[in-house]
């Protein structure tokens, strides 16, 4: 057997037997079911308003993730440590299925709510602009086989890459668009009523449960691959 | 009000099968790279 440093492989861990994967999916089922059938229906919007529960907690996971991601670059460029590389190549791609629920989800709430699937705003443009950008950056780090290159290439994209985040979040306040203001995550108190608001929250902290886990398995399985790189070259 | 339950009813299916289906590749993955690796080492 050869001598590297992955002789103590950790075994496939099944899913089912993934306890923080377990417990993130219970808790996102159980914000379903709370959203669903516990939280009133907002009589202007009727019931496509629950949308909300899943697409403004998606939203800021992907958000999160992003800036994981240039976090995790920024000390990669610093500390040149491999860990921070496969941090942020994992986050980096949960973020991007987050951000594929907010595109699902915005638009299906869009069309009875403002009578289209889609507009060319500037929030809804630059959520997909981000989503581009680290769709790029997944697809940059598949084709670089230079590891070390690849990590600081991706670094370098991945912190570019989340300065749209602070745009995206105060376009509303700095363009016209159809998208709401923020009623959570600004300076006053959120304007939601109490149930509609402990809804919102649960489905947050489910959402960073669940980002976290999957984060997790991610993470896994970058160290699997870089073990499979490190046998080929022994 | 409204009448569009089934807005929001395709949203939290279009939710929930991305993520499985996400979950679901992170395993098979994971399986397909540990046995590569695992075939590898019996080869050295």
């Amino acid at each position: 057997m050869s001598a590297t440093n992955t002789e103590n492989l950790r075994p496939v861990i099944p899913a089912a037997s993934d306890p923080l994967l377990l417990a993130a999916s219970a808790a996102v089922a159980a914000v379903f079911v709370r959203a669903v059938r516990f939280t009133p229906v907002e009589l202007r919007q009727g019931p496509a308003q629950k949308i909300f529960y899943v697409h403004a907690p998606a939203a800021w996971v992907a958000f999160l993730a992003f800036s994981v991601v240039a976090l995790a670059g920024v000390l990669y460029l610093w500390l040149r440590d491999p860990r921070l590389d496969r941090i942020a190549e994992s986050s980096a791609e949960v973020g991007l299925v987050f951000n594929t629920v907010v595109l699902v989800t915005g638009p299906l709430w869009a069309k009875p709510v403002w009578g289209t699937w889609w507009t060319w705003d500037a929030r809804l443009t630059l959520t997909l602009f981000l989503w581009l950008i680290y769709l790029g950056y997944v697809v940059l780090r598949g084709a670089i086989d230079d590891r070390e290159m690849r990590a600081r290439y991706a670094s370098v994209l991945g912190v570019l890459g989340a300065l749209l985040i602070p745009f995206i979040h105060l376009s509303v306040y700095l363009f016209r668009t159809l998208h709401p203001q923020p009623i959570v995550l600004k300076p006053s108190a959120p304007s939601l009523p109490g149930e509609m608001l402990t809804t919102l929250l649960l489905s947050f902290l489910a959402f960073t449960l669940l980002y976290i886990a999957l984060v997790r398995s991610r993470y896994r399985l970058a160290t699997l691959y870089l073990a499979l790189e490190q046998e080929r070259r022994v | 009000m409204p009448t569009n339950a089934g807005y929001y009813h395709a949203a939290y299916l279009a939710a929930a099968a991305i993520y499985l289906v996400y979950a679901g590749t992170l395993l098979w993955r994971a399986r397909r790279v540990h046995a590569r690796v695992v075939a590898q080492r019996r080869t050295v």
